[in-house]
């Protein structure tokens, strides 16, 4: 029973930063009907950023909750520029381009991404330091709980309720909501659609930096190419929750990391992507459109 | 004669001279030219011509070189003896494994089939019954034996992987005057007015996964055969990645398209070999310019591709 309750925990840590990428994944599918293959990447190079950030403003280790909000914050905002630029430069010019064309351009986005990592950070894996948060463990009848699983689980229900309440209460958040219906006629209520996409790709890169910064707390070990598997697991979560539905990919995130952790602790780690897929592959069978995705009905 | 045909045997006749001029290092990226340019038709076939967004193909490449290395160091069959095999298992089970998820429209049947790609890449690497070898793969596979003759120099490679290009080529003209061409061709313009014409969707669709599983397996044992020797990461996501990308940036359903994409993907970078670090972020930057400039590829199926035999007056 303690492995059970032990495997829930690491899960729902695991999940909710599947779901932080997955919202980013989502959003900009809900809005642009693209797969953004390069933002896996994204989350890898906020880990980067955030690190070095974290070397050079706080070298002589005087960690404080100062210091860990200061890098949260640079690195959001310089991971939300890059995927600012990334929309402008990659995908705006092929909007109207036959839909795998930006697929296309995606993947030679992330290819960019991954490779410029590598270039300014080298090929091998870069450690986190162990003192950004206090190592303190908490033991709940046996179930060990890190501070640092605590803030992951905290900080992004914080930040999945806040965008929750963004998208369904401000007008900001119907003018997106509009935009993932129907762009011609959000145009024609005057909505300006290209600073819809630019924000849907602010707050999406913002928290794939987060997630990107808490994998590199969580795990310490960070490599220029642990984006794709990460952007891959996280693409999945949103598809099962149902893509394009932003408490979907919430569900997914949450569902894919409980399932991973469950079979990793009590099958084989060695297979759990193939259970990962056939999990996918199950539910698009009996939902098409994932668990919470809308029936639409195809547009002849 | 044709346009397509022109092109076809010219390309045939340049690739059948290449031999003479080249060196023994430029025949190897050759070789594995052809074989990739094999594989990337048959990625056409499903992705061009069927329209199904597919990125798994390195699965159905891998299957066919595994088994053709699997039946002849486990089971001792000749390599001759491995080609049918080699064509026909990744048929079937790219029949089995893409029959349920074929209804699935789009990104959706894009994802799906990367999962299949992962899947059959654990299967690789955790050894399953002990007969893939697990990460380092298998090693000391042999030669092609025909009447008592050794076909193991890299130019018989060349030649073979030549006439298996050939072999291809053929059956993708004879495709595009078939019935299953003109309902791929249909479908791929609109899937809806096809159905209502009656043409069975799902079938075509399983029809092309088929064709191009067995395709990408003729190629695999090939490629299995030049390199004696196969391990996972030769069929990796990046890899089914890369055959998208070929018929993407080269033009779908375009036959000089597709040879394009395949020297561009493949042989370029092979040419740049000595900028190995930055190379892949220049690769990267040309595949967003590629799109943005010509996103139907760089050599696009001429307008509508109406096959002339519907054309008006010409019988």
């Amino acid at each position: 029973m303690d492995i059970f309750l032990q495997q829930i925990v690491n899960g729902l840590t695991v999940g909710s930063l599947y779901a932080l990428v997955a919202l980013g994944y989502t959003m900009v599918y809900g809005v642009m009907k693209l797969i953004n293959f390069a933002h896996g990447d994204l989350v890898a190079l906020s880990a980067f950023a955030g690190l070095t950030i974290y070397t050079s403003m706080f070298a002589d280790g005087g960690t404080s909750m100062v210091a860990v909000i200061t890098v949260f914050m640079f690195t959001a905002a310089i991971i939300a520029v890059v995927g600012v630029l990334l929309e402008r430069l990659a995908y705006r010019p092929l909007r109207t381009a036959p839909r795998l064309s930006a697929v296309v351009s995606a993947l030679g986005a992330g290819l960019v991404i991954q490779n410029a990592i590598m270039l300014i950070w080298g090929p091998n894996m870069k450690i986190f330091p162990s003192d950004l948060f206090p190592s303190t463990v908490y033991d709940i009848n046996g179930v060990v709980v890190t501070f640092t699983q605590l803030m992951i689980l905290l900080f992004s229900s914080v930040l999945m309720i806040a965008l929750y309440l963004f998208i369904n209460k401000t007008k900001m958040g119907t003018a997106i909501r509009a935009v993932a219906i129907d762009q011609d006629a959000a145009k024609l209520m005057g909505i300006n659609v290209n600073r819809i996409i630019m924000i849907i790709f602010i707050i999406g890169s913002a928290l794939g930096a987060v997630a990107g910064l808490f994998i590199g707390i969580y795990y310490r070990g960070i490599t220029f190419d642990m984006g794709w598997m990460y952007g891959l697991s996280a693409f999945v979560a949103a598809i099962i929750g149902g893509i394009g539905n932003i408490p979907g990919a919430m569900f997914g995130g949450l569902m894919l990391g409980l399932f991973n952790a469950l079979i990793s602790g009590y099958i084989s780690s060695a297979w759990a992507e193939t259970f990962t897929f056939m999990l996918l592959i199950v539910v698009l069978i009996f939902r098409p459109t994932g668990i919470l995705g809308e029936k639409v009905a195809e547009k002849v | 004669m044709n346009r397509t045909n022109m092109i076809s045997l010219g390309f045939l006749l340049i690739m059948g001279i290449f031999p003479f001029v080249a060196d023994s290092a430029w025949l190897a990226v050759g070789t594995t030219f052809l074989v990739f340019s094999v594989v990337a038709f048959s990625q056409d076939i499903i992705l061009g011509r069927a329209g199904a967004f597919h990125m798994g193909h390195a699965a159905f490449f891998g299957l066919g070189a595994y088994t053709t290395a699997i039946l002849n160091t486990h089971f001792g069959w000749p390599i001759l003896a491995t080609w049918a095999p080699a064509v026909i298992i990744p048929m079937v089970i790219a029949l089995l494994t893409t029959a349920p998820i074929i209804h699935l429209r789009g990104d959706y049947l894009l994802v799906t089939t990367i999962g299949i790609n992962i899947i059959f890449l654990q299967i690789l690497e955790n050894d399953l019954f002990g007969l893939t070898g697990g990460p380092n793969g298998i090693f000391g596979i042999d030669v092609v034996r025909l009447f008592g003759h050794e076909f193991f120099e890299q130019i018989d490679m060349y030649y073979m992987a030549l006439i298996l290009l050939g072999i291809t080529l053929f059956i993708m003209k004879t495709l595009d005057g078939s019935k299953f061409g003109r309902a791929m061709f249909y479908i791929n313009k609109d899937d809806v007015a096809a159905q209502s014409m009656g043409i069975d969707i799902r079938y075509y669709k399983l029809y092309a996964f088929a064709i191009g599983a067995g395709i990408a397996g003729a190629a695999g044992s090939m490629f299995s055969v030049q390199y004696s020797a196969v391990s996972p990461e030769a069929f990796n996501v990046l890899q089914s990645i890369m055959f998208f990308t070929i018929v993407l940036v080269g033009g779908s359903a375009s036959l000089p398209g597709v040879l394009l994409g395949t020297f561009v993907m493949f042989v370029l970078p092979e040419i740049f070999r000595e900028f190995e670090t930055a190379r892949y972020l220049v690769f990267g930057l040309a595949m967003i310019l590629t799109m943005i400039l010509r996103p139907r590829g760089i050599w696009p199926v001429k307008f509508g591709n109406i096959p002339s035999y519907l054309k008006k007056g010409k019988k």
